[in-house]
C-alpha cells in the first residue's frame, strides 16, 4: 500500500482568512502542523477528496496539470480572495478515472481552463501544500455517492498510486457537525452551534482516536441525525478506503468551531 | 419620482444546456442544438421583455447559495468566465453584466428592515454563478439591461421548510418595497427548475434528444399539476400544495425563487402564460410569465 499517512481537514476558509481569531487559531495551527508533517514525509502525491467540489452526474477527477488563480468564496466574499497554485498528477489522475470506471463508478476527467477550484481544496492546499510542490490528485464529491462508494474511491486512488510506485498522503476535506450561525456573530465568541452537536462530535472523535471503527460505524446514523453531520460524514470513508479499511493510529490535532460548524484536523497512520 | 412597478415575473429556469444548445459566441463549447422546445419558449419570453422594456431585471438564483444572509451583487460591472463545475463540457461562458447597485442596496436594506440578514457582495473578482448567467442570457441575450442578482439563502434546507420559505416571502416583500421606492420598472426572474429528479449518466452526445424525457412519471405529473394551477391563476392552491410538491418531486423551488417572486408580485391570482415546458437531463422546466404591466 502506498498510503504513508491520511488527514481529515475542514473546508472552511475562516482559518485561511483569520487564523488569528482565538476560536479558529488552534485549527489553523493544527493545519500548519499537518503541513509541516506532510513536508517532512516528502510524499510523491496527495490524494484529495473535497466535499466542496460537488458533482451530480459522474465522479469527476481534476486532470488539468496547472492550477493557478484566485477564488472568491460565494459565502465569505467579504473576507477577500483565496489564492492557489498547485499541480495535478495528470498521469495518476487519468489512471484513477479508468480504474474507478472499471470498478463501477463512472468517472470523467476534467480539463478546462478556469475550471472553478473549490474553496475546500484551496484552503487545504494553502496549509498542507503551501509551495504547491507536491502533485495532487483531486476527486469531487458526487452528492449521490454513499459511504461505500466513497470508500471505493479511496481504495481506487490508493491502488493506482501503488501501481505507479508513488508514496501518497490521503486527504479528505469536510466538516463534522453541520449547524451554523445564520446571523452575524462576534467571531471571538464562536462556538459549536449546539451543545448536543458538540457532544456528538467529541464522541465520534473519541471513537476514532481509540481506533473503535466498529462503534463509529454503528453510531453513524445517529450522529448524522443528531448532529447534521456534513454529507453524512461520508468523507471519512475516502481515508478508510485508501488505508484498506483500518488504521494503526489516529491523532486529533485540533477540534473547534467554524461559525458554528464543527471542524477537526486529524492524522491517521496506516497499519 | 413616480412609484416603481413590477411589470412582470417569469419562471426562468437555468439548465446550462439551453445556452449550450443555442451556441452563443460567449459560450466556448459548440453543439448541434438540442432542447429546442425550451429555447423556443425562451424566445417567446424574450419578445415579452422587448415589449415591456424594463429598467432592471432581478434574478434569484439557487446556485448562489449563502449561509449568512440573503445577499445581493453590489459591484457596478462584473465580468469573467463562468465554468459550470457540474457541466463544464457544456458551459464555459464569458460574461459581462451591469448591476443596479443602488436598487440592490435598497433591497438589502429593506430586507434588513424586515428582520432578515442581508449583505452586499462588493468584491469585483466575484464569479457570478451559472444559474444567474444562464437565466439572464436566455431571457435577454443582449445583456443591455442592468440586473440585481440575489443569492439563495439556504434557510429552507437548514430550517423547517415553512420557516425557510417564510424568509423568502419577507425577501419578496422587501424587494417590492425597494422597487416601488426606486421608481424603477422591474421584471422579476425566478431562476428555478420544477421537478428536480434527474438522470445520473449523461448521454454520449448531450444534445441527443432521443435520450431526453422526464426522469420520473410522478415528477412529471406533479409538474403538470402545478403548471395547470399557475395557468389558471389559482395561487392559493399553488401555495397550499407547494410543500407536498417539494417533498414528492424534489422540486428546486424549495430554494425559494418562486416564493420570492410571487411574494414580490403580491401573490396575484392571474393566469400565468406558459411559454413552454421541457425536460433537461430529466428535470422539469417551465418558462412562464405573469404579466402585471396592465394592472
Amino acid at each position: 500500500m502506498s498510503i504513508i499517512a491520511s488527514f481529515l481537514v475542514p473546508s472552511s476558509p475562516l482559518t485561511y482568512f483569520r487564523s488569528d481569531n482565538p476560536p479558529w487559531q488552534p485549527t489553523a495551527e493544527a493545519l500548519q502542523e499537518a503541513g509541516r508533517r506532510i513536508a517532512e514525509m516528502n510524499p510523491d502525491v496527495l490524494l484529495v477528496y473535497s466535499t466542496t467540489w460537488q458533482a451530480v452526474m459522474d465522479q469527476l477527477w481534476q486532470a488539468r496539470k496547472l492550477q493557478q488563480g484566485t477564488h472568491v468564496d460565494h459565502n465569505w466574499f467579504e473576507l477577500g480572495e483565496l489564492s492557489y497554485d498547485f499541480q495535478i498528477d495528470t498521469e495518476l489522475a487519468q489512471s484513477c478515472v479508468t480504474a474507478a470506471t472499471d470498478s463501477g463508478i463512472k468517472s470523467k476527467p476534467v480539463d478546462y481552463d478556469q475550471f472553478p477550484i473549490d474553496t475546500g481544496t484551496i484552503v487545504a492546499m494553502h496549509f498542507l501544500n503551501p509551495n504547491g510542490k507536491i502533485p495532487v490528485v483531486l476527486a469531487s464529491n458526487n452528492l449521490y455517492h454513499d459511504h461505500a462508494t466513497v470508500a471505493e474511491l479511496g481504495k481506487v486512488a490508493s491502488s493506482c498510486a501503488t501501481q505507479q510506485n508513488k508514496r501518497a498522503v490521503a486527504i479528505t476535506i469536510g466538516e463534522l457537525s453541520g449547524s451554523f450561525f445564520r446571523n452575524e456573530i462576534n467571531i471571538t465568541e464562536d462556538s459549536i452551534f449546539k451543545k448536543s452537536e458538540d457532544d456528538w462530535n467529541r464522541r465520534m472523535l473519541d471513537h476514532l482516536t481509540k481506533g473503535d471503527l466498529k462503534t463509529c460505524e454503528k453510531e453513524m446514523a445517529d450522529y448524522n441525525a443528531e448532529a447534521r453531520a456534513e454529507y453524512g460524514f461520508k468523507h471519512l470513508q475516502f481515508l478508510l478506503g485508501a488505508m484498506g479499511g483500518s488504521y494503526h493510529q489516529c491523532e486529533l490535532l485540533a477540534y473547534g468551531p467554524l461559525y458554528g460548524k464543527g471542524g477537526a484536523v486529524m492524522q491517521f497512520t496506516p497499519e | 419620482m413616480s412609484k416603481g412597478k413590477i411589470l412582470a415575473g417569469f419562471l426562468a429556469p437555468h439548465p446550462p444546456h439551453l445556452v449550450y444548445g443555442e451556441n452563443p459566441e460567449q459560450n466556448e463549447p459548440r453543439s448541434e442544438g438540442g432542447w429546442e422546445h425550451l429555447r423556443w419558449a425562451y424566445e417567446r419570453a424574450r419578445e415579452s421583455i422587448e415589449r415591456l422594456k424594463p429598467d432592471v431585471l432581478l434574478v434569484h438564483s439557487p446556485h448562489w447559495v449563502t449561509e449568512q444572509g440573503h445577499n445581493f451583487l453590489g459591484v457596478d460591472h462584473l465580468s469573467g468566465k463562468s465554468v459550470d463545475p457540474i457541466f463544464p463540457n457544456l458551459f464555459r461562458y464569458n460574461f459581462e453584466l451591469d448591476v443596479d447597485v443602488e436598487l440592490a442596496e435598497s433591497c438589502s436594506q429593506e430586507a434588513r428592515n424586515l428582520g432578515l440578514t442581508s449583505k452586499i457582495m462588493r468584491n469585483p473578482n466575484f464569479r457570478v454563478d451559472y444559474g444567474t448567467i444562464t437565466t439572464l442570457h436566455m431571457i435577454r441575450p443582449q445583456w443591455d439591461i442592468p440586473v440585481v442578482g440575489i443569492s439563495a439563502n439556504n434557510s429552507p434546507y437548514l430550517l423547517r421548510l415553512d420557516e425557510g420559505l417564510e424568509e423568502m416571502d419577507r425577501l419578496g416583500k422587501a424587494t417590492r418595497k425597494a422597487i416601488e421606492d426606486s421608481g424603477r420598472r422591474a421584471v422579476l426572474l425566478a431562476s428555478s427548475t420544477l421537478c428536480h429528479y434527474h438522470f445520473h449518466v449523461e448521454p454520449e452526445i448531450p444534445e441527443d434528444m432521443t435520450e431526453e424525457r422526464p426522469a420520473t412519471y410522478e415528477g412529471y405529473k406533479w409538474d403538470m399539476r402545478m403548471i395547470e394551477l399557475m395557468r389558471a391563476g389559482k395561487t392559493p392552491e399553488v401555495f397550499e400544495l407547494l410543500p407536498q410538491f417539494i417533498e414528492e418531486s424534489f422540486a428546486e423551488v424549495k430554494a425559494g425563487s418562486l416564493t420570492w417572486m410571487y411574494s414580490a408580485m403580491g401573490y396575484p391570482e392571474i393566469p400565468a402564460e406558459l411559454h413552454g415546458y421541457g425536460t433537461v437531463i430529466g428535470t422539469g422546466n417551465a418558462v412562464m410569465e405573469w404579466d402585471l404591466s396592465a394592472s
